[in-house]
């Protein structure tokens, strides 16, 4: 399995790779980008089986990339890694073409339900 | 000392982050409240001498004429304070979405409003954010203060502190165009114990 992660801070990717490792151990490849547009490059480029996506992020944020990624590939799977709680985030990044929400910090356990439930794992 | 209270890249990042996580469910709380949609910022920081921060706060009041602002004491593990400033048009955009009619929107109505709307974001945001690097704080009761121009602010206000963390953090209402920034300033022994806290957390990663 390929994993994407992006986040601009590196140690929220690092959180991220850890609930990662946790849920469904090793993994082939874990690529980490810092912003959306660093995102849509590397999505385009190694074509990743999931892309977990932070939405407030410099350069471009999550909301764009998810909508420009999903735009290039219509079986992306796409899932929000946030703070940003409010119900109008989630479901402007579910129009864009993202598949599942997670609240900022990750936990491990919730990250593997949403796999689950997802048929990813 | 400079050097100790001084917070070096992965530092930053880390707060950075927390400091989004924390201000994440504040912003939601404020959005859920008014229904309104929310944009976050990117919390920014920075670390500033007490005359740095003088003349990071008076930029702020210069580029409108007149802004509302909230101070607020915390005190603990960590202590210090926070200020949350609006300017004038954002805070009477404010008023309108908490119901007031037009001739309600006069100063002592909006302190109101502004009053509470900090008292949230910065309870909750400190709350969260205490949680994540297990500190304990306690609140006083916000204070409010308007200030028409930068001239108006006391070289004596603030003086108790030497060195400043700046975290700032802006929650912006596009639609109805209200903006407003949460500045986080902590003493010197709690910057020594933030410090501590997120090397711990890093640590873990």
């Amino acid at each position: 399995m390929k994993i994407l992660i992006t986040d601009d801070s590196k140690m929220a990717r690092k959180m991220i790779v850890k609930s990662i490792k946790y849920t469904i151990g090793e993994t082939d490849e874990i690529i980490e980008a810092t912003n959306g547009e660093e995102a849509v490059n590397l999505y385009k480029e190694h074509n990743p089986t999931i892309c977990f996506m932070d939405l407030t992020m410099p350069v471009k944020d999550g909301f764009d990339a998810t909508l420009e990624i999903c735009t290039f590939d219509k079986n992306a799977k796409i899932i929000i890694v946030s703070a940003d709680i409010q119900e109008g985030s989630m479901k402007k990044a579910e129009e864009n073409g993202a598949i599942g929400f997670i609240k900022k910090p990750v936990n491990p356990d919730n990250l593997k339900s949403m796999l689950e439930t997802l048929g990813l794992i | 000392m400079k050097d100790k209270l001084t917070l070096d890249e992965d530092e930053i990042d880390c707060l950075q982050e927390l400091m989004n996580i924390s201000y994440g469910s504040a912003t939601a709380a404020i959005a859920e409240i008014i229904d309104r949609f929310a944009t976050l910022s990117i919390p920014h920081i920075r670390t500033a001498s007490l005359e740095e921060f003088k003349e990071y706060f008076k930029n702020k009041l210069e580029e409108n004429n007149s802004h509302y602002v909230t101070s607020q004491l915390i005190n603990g593990t960590i202590s210090g304070e926070t200020m949350f400033i609006i300017g004038e048009e954002s805070a009477c955009n404010l008023g309108k979405e908490f119901d007031l009619e037009d001739d309600e929107i006069i100063e002592e109505e909006l302190k109101d409003v502004v009053l509470e709307i900090s008292n949230i974001i910065t309870s909750t945001t400190l709350s969260r954010f205490s949680e994540q690097i297990e500190a304990s704080i306690t609140f006083s009761p916000p204070s409010i203060k308007v200030f028409q121009s930068s001239d108006e602010f006391n070289d004596s206000y603030v003086n108790e502190y030497n060195y400043i963390i700046i975290i700032s953090t802006v929650i912006k209402f596009k639609e109805q165009n209200i903006k407003g920034e949460l500045l986080i300033l902590s003493k010197d022994d709690s910057i020594l114990y933030i410090k501590e806290a997120l090397n711990k957390v890093l640590d873990e990663y």
